[in-house]
């Protein structure tokens, strides 16, 4: 599977209705990722990076074209098919976290292994191996809001890597971190995807995440504008 | 099903101190749905006991023509007592009674009252008319305590008693009180007056003769007797029936608003969940849940209120209501008037039936108070909801 295509976009459209009229956030995509790429989908507010990522991650699908993610044309998926292929193969990081307020670091960390009901004691030694990559074990048992904002989303990343995902998609990660945290929250995904070879594709336009990107997409205005690769 | 039940739990215990506060008052709901519904209950069964253990007995044969809503009706209402109950009038399986209307004068005044002569030797009903045996006086009379309270008598007093016999004629006796019992059936109390059947029937001149036959409650009835309507118990008992049931359905509009509070404050909550935590309904989704799964797993988050308000109601409530069953609950003075057997402390009776209808209503109301909100769930775009942008 390395280097194999787990992504296959083409003509890729999608619009939105808004009052007075419809509005085109992605025109036109053409887009393959291998496995393994620590890739960032880059552009200003509003190019269309996180439009790209929901469609990716069966999050929203498309009005136009093709995306064809892991085998499965998400435009064609139903709605189980969808929560299946997000339960099983995809994990996600988001700007604010999206921590379960009430659940402490471990319950939010088992909670994608509870939902692909592995059994109790194969998730808690999957759990206690992901808070460890992560550093966290000294915190299993405290809740989002006694965490700092990198913590809070290094449980994020642990959260996401637990079921061994096949894609990380991660949009603006390190949005909220100031720049130490962001540095070392980054250093984290290149080490996981180094060590389990698990693509990681980010919306971003920050440029400390631009720097540790190996191939960078850039959006302007809803069109890839240039694809790079870069020699990190 | 387990793991959104499960993460529900999670979710509810999570929240804290909104959750302790619907839990809270849905408890009082089930604790005050079930001690009201359980003193209905309660009174229900103690009237219809008492009623069968002083009046009514496992039912009664009325002459034909008596009437108890009729009093002029009572003049024609008496006839032999047919030889079918010589055997069990013998053995104690029947008593008779023979009812007249009369006159006492208490302190110069003037009280009508019905006159009843019930057998002397009879233990089928609870009218304790072995005081008649004990008594050495000629013509010996019972009366209840509310009578004797009501007309300032007392043990040992003479009251002046006027009827009419069977011809019609008017006369009048000095009859002394005997005995005063205390009841919690009024209608074998209030204006009534007892002595025994065979001075009755010599006064009236009605030798043999009876107005109802009263059969133990234990005992087959033959309910074919020539002259004689047999009516049963449950017939005898149904005003109480029907009072009881009026009074349950006044109950339960006390119901429904309680249930309401509380399932405005269920609504509410849901209504706040769902709008203060779309960022975690996004959450759920992103994460590999479909958005039926979270909508069941919020309509569950407000059913198992009703469970945690089930326990708690059962950890403060069994103790109040047992101990208020064993205790019993007084009653006002006044409720005597009602007319029907209310005894001075009604006992609340709690049936299995009664806790687990009330459970089930609560629940089923709940879970769907709870889905009613969380339907809104399906209505959202995922990618809109991980923003927490208000949809």
């Amino acid at each position: 599977m390395e280097n194999s295509k787990i992504i296959s976009i083409e003509g890729l459209k999608k619009h939105f209705n808004m009052s007075g009229g419809k509005f085109t956030a992605l025109n036109s995509i053409d887009l393959q990722i291998t496995k393994g790429e620590f890739t960032g989908v880059v552009g200003p507010s509003g190019s269309g990076k996180t439009t790209l990522l929901n469609i990716i991650g069966s999050l929203d699908s498309p009005s136009e074209g093709k995306a064809i993610v892991l085998g499965q044309s998400i435009g064609e998926l139903n709605v189980k098919q969808a929560a299946m292929l997000r339960r099983s193969k995809l994990g996600f990081i988001f700007q604010s976290y999206n921590l379960l307020p009430v659940y402490t670091v471990f319950e939010n960390v088992e909670f994608p292994l509870l939902l692909l009901k592995l059994d109790d004691g194969e998730r808690k030694k999957m759990v206690l191996e992901s808070l460890e990559w992560l550093g966290l074990s000294d915190k299993i048992k405290s809740k989002p809001s006694q965490l700092s904002g990198g913590e809070c989303q290094r449980v994020a990343i642990a959260r996401a890597m637990v079921k061994r995902p096949e894609i990380v998609l991660a949009d603006e990660p390190t949005a909220n971190l100031d720049a130490a945290n962001s540095h070392h929250i980054l250093k984290t995904m290149l080490q996981l995807n180094n060590e389990f070879h698990t693509t990681f594709i980010f919306a971003t336009h920050d440029d400390k995440v631009i720097g540790y990107l190996r191939r960078k997409i850039s959006l302007v205005d809803g069109k890839v504008a240039k694809d790079e690769i870069s020699n990190n | 099903m387990n793991l959104l039940i499960k993460l529900a739990a999670r979710n509810l215990i999570g929240t804290g101190r909104r959750t302790w506060l619907n839990v809270i008052v849905l408890s009082f709901s089930f604790l005050i749905i079930i001690w009201h519904k359980g003193l209905l209950d309660g009174w229900d069964r103690q009237a219809k006991n008492e009623t069968i253990n002083w009046e009514t007995g496992g039912g009664q044969y009325w002459q034909a023509n008596y009437d108890p809503y009729d009093p002029f009706s009572l003049t024609e209402a008496h006839a032999k007592i047919p030889s079918e109950f010589d055997a069990p009038l013998s053995k104690g399986d029947v008593t008779s009674i023979l009812i007249t209307q009369g006159t006492i004068y208490p302190r110069g005044r003037i009280q009508s009252v019905l006159i009843k002569g019930i057998n002397s030797n009879q233990t089928l009903l609870k009218i304790p008319s072995s005081l008649f045996l004990k008594s050495n006086d000629e013509l010996p009379v019972l009366i209840g305590r509310n009578t004797a309270n009501d007309n300032g008598l007392k043990e040992g007093d003479l009251i002046t008693i006027r009827w009419r016999d069977v011809h019609g004629t008017f006369d009048a006796t000095n009859m002394k009180v005997t005995g005063i019992f205390d009841t919690d059936v009024p209608s074998v109390d209030m204006g009534q007056v007892w002595v025994p059947l065979d001075h009755l029937q010599k006064m009236m001149g009605m030798p043999d003769e009876a107005t109802i036959i009263v059969r133990n409650k234990s005992k087959e009835a033959n309910i074919n007797i020539d002259g004689w309507k047999f009516n049963s118990s449950e017939a005898l008992l149904k005003p109480i029936t029907d009072m009881i049931k009026m009074k349950s359905v006044s109950g339960m509009v006390l119901y429904i608003i309680l249930l309401s509070l509380a399932m405005l404050a269920i609504f509410d909550t849901q209504i706040l969940s769902i709008f203060r935590r779309q960022r975690e309904i996004g959450t759920y989704i992103a994460l590999g849940m479909t958005k039926s799964q979270v909508v069941v797993l919020f309509t569950i988050e407000g059913a198992l209120i009703s469970v945690l308000a089930g326990l708690l109601a059962a950890l403060y409530g069994i103790p109040l209501l047992a101990m208020q069953a064993r205790n019993g609950m007084s009653i006002p003075g006044g409720s005597k008037g009602f007319g029907l057997a209310v005894a001075d402390k009604i006992y609340p009776f709690y049936s299995l039936e009664l806790v687990v209808m009330t459970i089930i209503v609560i629940m089923i109301t709940t879970t769907i108070v709870s889905y009613l909100p969380s339907r809104k769930i399906a209505k959202m775009k995922p990618t809109e909801a991980l923003r927490g942008k208000l949809q």
